[in-house]
């Protein structure tokens, strides 16, 4: 069997499950008269290799004070303690602690007015994940999933999404969209590396299929069939070249410096190698933003791994000629709370906060929405958690409406109302 | 008789004996005691066995109609019969070709995983391969089932079937009170009915009370609570009502809010440093001061004429404290907090409605359950009290929670209410044939149709009648011919109807886990424990073994469609590459393998040893032909067999119930 009809079968699994295969021919096709498999397949397979969009997100767990980063209110009381200072776009301020990131205004929007209900952890950690509010009946697939299932390149080497750090996962869209998990970037990840040399494996690899014969036969041929095709993509990714992608340790001394030595730092460094070789979505998570007591200390010390490793990724990107396909969104779960609180910290927010959104076609340079004065409430074109979702399709080139059905056969589309921010794209 | 028996065998018996260690009397007198004369009496019946004639059932598969079975059997074996005969006229009527009885090397594989978790052992498979009693195989199973394994093995079922879906990511902190408790309860054998009424009535810290799990992985949200508790116990997808009717069922909006009516006064308190959570009530009535407190911050005006003592138009934190009514001294200081702009120590009228208001505190429960108005979200929406959708049955309005509760648990559980028992034994009959009823296995439903409800109906007839004894289950789907047939070749170009042969399964991760640790000769005790691999939330540091750091990378939702299931990278590296289980396939040093190639050196032994090990089987003419001309190119004796060892690790079947 060659590779490519391999690919193909992987592809069937992975673009269609059963039901969805049935859910698209009856919407479409079937109306029109006979329409087989492989026409489907191909029709997918166009889409597919679009042009090599790609996305990363940057992820503050915690909930990052807007106060504290891109929407500064120096002077006001709720401002607290922390200054502003000017950037490379002029009449942009952002707060003081993210000097790098001013650099590279010209290529980040800002959306001040981003806005939501829901100020508990992880239920916003989940709905800004995946658009849904989290419900035990079904596990909802994240936007970062549905994207690598979409856009991602079947044939690619490596897992279509990866993740540095835990992330939410693929829901119901099930394993071949779950998050490839990297714990420490930039070394390699747990039992990537072979335990013998690669002629021993093939050998191994070799003697297995031989043995996988008697099974077969005996009534596990399908169970057999889904094992082998599995352990050639493993072997694949483990043989492949691309996999030097997890390894930074090739990249030059002074670039590794600008990241940061941190490992948010070196998850963004890491990030851009794995879009290089091909992988559609990555998440590369800073924690430590739930700042509800000394919080002006920890986002000081939080900004000193992000500010570089954030603004160091959207130039090396914009060098290597990628930051056109590649979007970068900065953000958190929610926001934190106008008034200091006694204990010199913010609680959490999700009536405002801020995102931060930079390639990808978008128009950088430029601010969409504003709060108060206060900071207590959004001022103008208020953005909801579906229009960021939606905005970031319109960058990938992903249609929003497109529905996944749930195990139950439930119809959800990809992103559930909402409208993309047309200013980002003007 | 078996073909266990034959010469060679009884050879390599001897050879098994001496290599483990065991004085070949040893390993004889225990197949001489099973002489058939040993065999007759120990059965599980408590009264004589009556086999009811066939014609009585109704075969083919139109609705799901209640047949009733005139006089419940109470007896495993005659409702296994009567499941068999139900299921085979049905197979005859459709013409279907029934595989024929699997081989007691396959029986032994596929019991021991269902109901202990793992591969039986190498004696274990040698000895049952040579004894000759009839009834071997239910003894087997009644061995099985007074293990501790047992217990442990289907308490992890229960707790993924449970927290795979949880919605409180830090539902994982319940596991230290629920895996023994839940032990306990399969040790004992406490019957389904009990271990369900003490989930949905549990209160208490999470960390000592393990059935609070429930609650605790939908962080005490009513609805979510409701809606769990319905897929789990009921098989019933209620949830679906949620925003709109049912859309394929027979449930309106209005009975999934009903029934999430239950659980409006189920509190779950969190605690800081360190974290912990507690299952807790609402109180109605004279307690319910809070949420008047919450309604009276509607209207400011009126709250500051009530509170103010002074005049200024103003309440102080000391005025608080003194009001009735106030919400209590610490609640109101921190509405102070939160409105006081001016910061002058009171708030006025103005400044309590600027107040940023308080998003609701998802899980904290209130005193009467309102549906959501889907028009206008933001309202209150209306009040809708208790009611059971099954029945409609009404416990009455206003009650506490410990009534609320209590009163769901007795509908759910009760003997009238037939999802209850068919939840259960669709779930079940599926983790072991499978293959269930229903599928998905948790989505039954009125207007679902069976496969072979009369079979499925005998079943039920029979737990309820033995008082939903689980055990009881177990030895009837395990007596089924059914539950027995090989697995055989599928002709893909046909349909073949259900239950005609057996499925091979994907092992669960605890399954495989043990498998491993079974076939490398591994104690889970003496496992270094695993490199840290990144926080994982509250209680991971609990968590740190390598069981958990397996099943991170393994378990998968236990009511998961079978054809959703598939293996992942992650999965494929680690059995490939994981440097503990590199260690162990060694062929020198003190492992199992290298203890095996000392023992045997033909290669002949060696490779049944192994392949008895891993697969608990002999291995094929092929197999052993395909190994030995794998032994001969190889550079060494021991790296062949580590890569042998390693294919077969590495193998569809071992990863599979067959």
């Amino acid at each position: 069997m060659t590779t490519s009809i391999l690919e193909d079968v992987t592809l069937s699994r992975r673009g269609f499950t059963r039901r969805s295969f049935l859910h698209s021919v009856s919407a479409g096709a079937l109306a029109a008269g006979s329409v087989n498999f492989h026409d489907l397949m191909s029709l997918q397979a166009e889409e597919l290799r679009k042009d090599g969009r790609a996305m990363i997100l940057l992820w503050m767990e915690g909930g990052p004070s807007q106060f504290e980063t891109f929407d500064p209110k120096p002077g006001h009381e709720n401002g607290g303690p922390t200054e502003a200072i000017d950037t490379a776009v002029s009449g942009i301020r952002i707060a003081k602690g993210w000097e790098e990131t001013a650099k590279v205004m010209k290529d980040i929007a800002i959306i001040r007015s981003m806005n939501n209900k829901e100020g508990q952890h992880q239920r916003a950690r989940y709905q800004l994940h995946t658009g849904y509010l989290p419900s035990g009946s079904v596990r909802h697939p994240s936007l970062g999933s549905c994207i690598a299932k979409e856009i991602g390149d079947p044939k690619s080497d490596l897992p279509t999404i990866c993740s540095v750090g835990q992330s939410p996962g693929a829901g119901f869209l099930g394993v071949d969209y779950e998050p490839f998990v990297v714990d420490r970037p930039g070394d390699m990840p747990q039992n990537v590396t072979l335990t013998t040399d690669s002629s021993r494996f093939d050998r191994r690899l070799g003697l297995l299929g031989k043995l996988e014969t008697d099974f077969a036969g005996r009534g596990g041929e399908a169970a057999v069939h889904d094992h082998k095709r599995l352990y050639e993509k493993t072997a694949k990714m483990v043989l492949s070249p691309h996999v030097k992608a997890f390894d930074i340790s090739s990249e030059s001394a002074e670039l590794k410096g600008r990241y940061g030595n941190s490992q948010f730092g070196k998850g963004c460094l890491l990030a851009r190698r794995l879009v290089e070789h091909g992988v559609t979505f990555v998440e590369v998570r800073s924690n430590g933003w739930d700042t509800h007591q000394e919080g002006f200390a920890a986002i000081t010390k939080n900004a000193g791994e992000v500010d570089p490793g954030m603004a160091t990724l959207i130039a090396d990107l914009k060098d290597r000629g990628m930051l056109d396909r590649t979007l970068v969104v900065w953000m958190g779960e929610f926001g934190r709370t106008p008034r200091v609180n006694p204990r010199n910290g913010r609680d959490h927010y999700p009536r405002v906060f801020n995102a931060a959104i930079a390639g990808g076609g978008s128009r950088g340079g430029q601010v969409i929405g504003g709060s108060t004065a206060d900071g207590t409430a959004v001022k103008d074109d208020p953005v909801t958690v579906p229009d960021l979702f939606s905005t970031i399709c319109k960058s990938l080139k992903v249609d929003p409406s497109k529905e996944n059905l749930s195990p139950i056969g439930r119809p959800l589309k990809i992103v559930d109302g909402g409208a993309p921010v047309a200013k980002l794209f003007g | 008789m078996s073909r266990l028996m034959s010469r060679p065998m009884l050879q390599w018996v001897g050879t098994l004996g001496l290599a483990v260690g065991v004085p070949m009397a040893a390993v004889i007198a225990p197949i001489q005691a099973a002489q058939p004369k040993a065999v007759a009496k120990k059965t599980e019946s408590k009264r004589p066995v009556t086999i009811r004639p066939a014609s009585e059932t109704t075969a083919g598969g139109k609705g799901p109609k209640v047949t009733t079975v005139a006089s419940p059997e109470k007896d495993f074996r005659a409702v296994a019969k009567k499941t068999d005969d139900v299921i085979l006229a049905e197979l005859n009527r459709v013409k279907a070709p029934v595989a024929a009885k699997c081989s007691d090397e396959d029986f032994l594989r596929r019991v021991s995983l269902d109901i202990a978790g793992t591969v039986p052992s190498p004696s274990e498979v040698t000895l049952f391969g040579i004894d000759p009693s009839p009834d071997k195989r239910t003894k087997a199973v009644d061995r099985l089932l007074g293990t501790k394994v047992y217990a442990e093995n289907w308490m992890r079922y229960w707790r993924d079937v449970i927290l795979m879906r949880a919605t409180e990511m830090r539902a994982n902190l319940v596991r230290k009170s629920f895996e023994p408790w839940m032990t306990e309860q399969l040790q004992k054998n406490v019957a389904w009915d009990k271990i369900t009424t003490e989930i949905l009535t549990a209160t208490g810290d999470i960390e000592e009370v393990g059935d609070t799990i429930l609650v605790m992985a939908q962080g005490g949200e009513a609805d979510e609570v409701a809606s769990e508790a319905s897929r789990i116990f009921l098989g019933i997808q209620i949830q679906c009502a949620n925003c709109h009717d049912h859309p394929s069922d027979i449930w309106k909006r209005e009975q999934f809010h009903q029934f999430a009516a239950f659980f409006t006064r189920v509190r779950l308190q969190q605690r800081n440093m360190p974290i912990g959570f507690e299952v807790g009530s609402v109180q109605g009535g004279g307690d319910g001061m809070r949420e008047r407190f919450q309604q009276s911050l509607e209207n400011p005006e009126e709250l500051i004429r009530r509170m103010d003592r002074n005049g200024d138009k103003k309440i102080s934190k000391e005025e608080a404290s003194r009001a009735p009514g106030g919400g209590g001294p610490g609640l109101f200081a921190r509405i102070i907090d939160l409105a006081d702009t001016n910061k002058d120590g009171a708030v006025t009228a103005e400044e309590l409605k600027k107040m940023p208001k308080q998003e609701a505190r998802p899980g904290r429960g209130s005193e009467e359950y309102f549906m959501p108005d889907l028009n206008d979200p933001s309202s209150k929406g209306t009040r809708v009290d208790p009611q059971f959708f099954v029945n409609n049955a009404k416990p009455g309005i206003g009650l506490s929670d410990s009534d609320r509760r209590d009163k769901v648990s007795k509908y759910v559980t009760s003997r009238d209410n037939p999802w209850f028992a068919r939840a259960f034994i669709n779930r079940i009959w599926y983790e072991l044939v499978g293959e269930g009823f229903y599928m998905p296995i948790d989505d039954l439903g009125p207007e679902r149709e069976a496969k072979y409800p009369a079979a499925l109906d005998a079943l039920r007839a029979g737990f309820v009648a033995n008082n939903y004894d689980i055990q009881w289950l177990f030895k009837a789907i395990t007596a089924t011919e059914t539950y027995q047939r090989q697995i055989r070749p599928r002709d893909a170009s046909q349909s073949t109807p259900a239950f005609a042969s057996a499925t091979p399964s994907r092992l669960r991760a605890d399954q495989l886990f043990d498998s491993v640790l079974n076939a490398l000769g591994l104690r889970e005790a003496d496992l270094p424990p695993p490199q840290f691999t990144g926080n994982q939330g509250p209680g991971s540091r609990l968590l740190r073994s390598q069981r958990n750091a397996f099943h991170a990378s393994f378990s998968v939702d236990p009511s998961t469609m079978p054809e959703d299931i598939a293996g992942t990278v992650p999965q494929a590296l680690y059995m490939m590459n994981y440097p503990l289980f590199a260690g162990q396939i060694r062929g020198s040093g003190s492992t199992r393998l290298a203890g095996i190639l000392q023992k045997f050196p033909n290669d002949k032994d060696a490779l049944t040893e192994l392949f008895i090990n891993v697969h608990a089987r002999e291995p094929s003419a092929t197999e052993l032909k395909t190994c030995q001309e794998f032994i001969q190119q190889a550079k060494s004796r021991p790296e062949a067999y580590e890569d042998i060892l390693w294919s077969l690790l590495n193998s569809t079947e071992f990863q599979t119930k067959r």
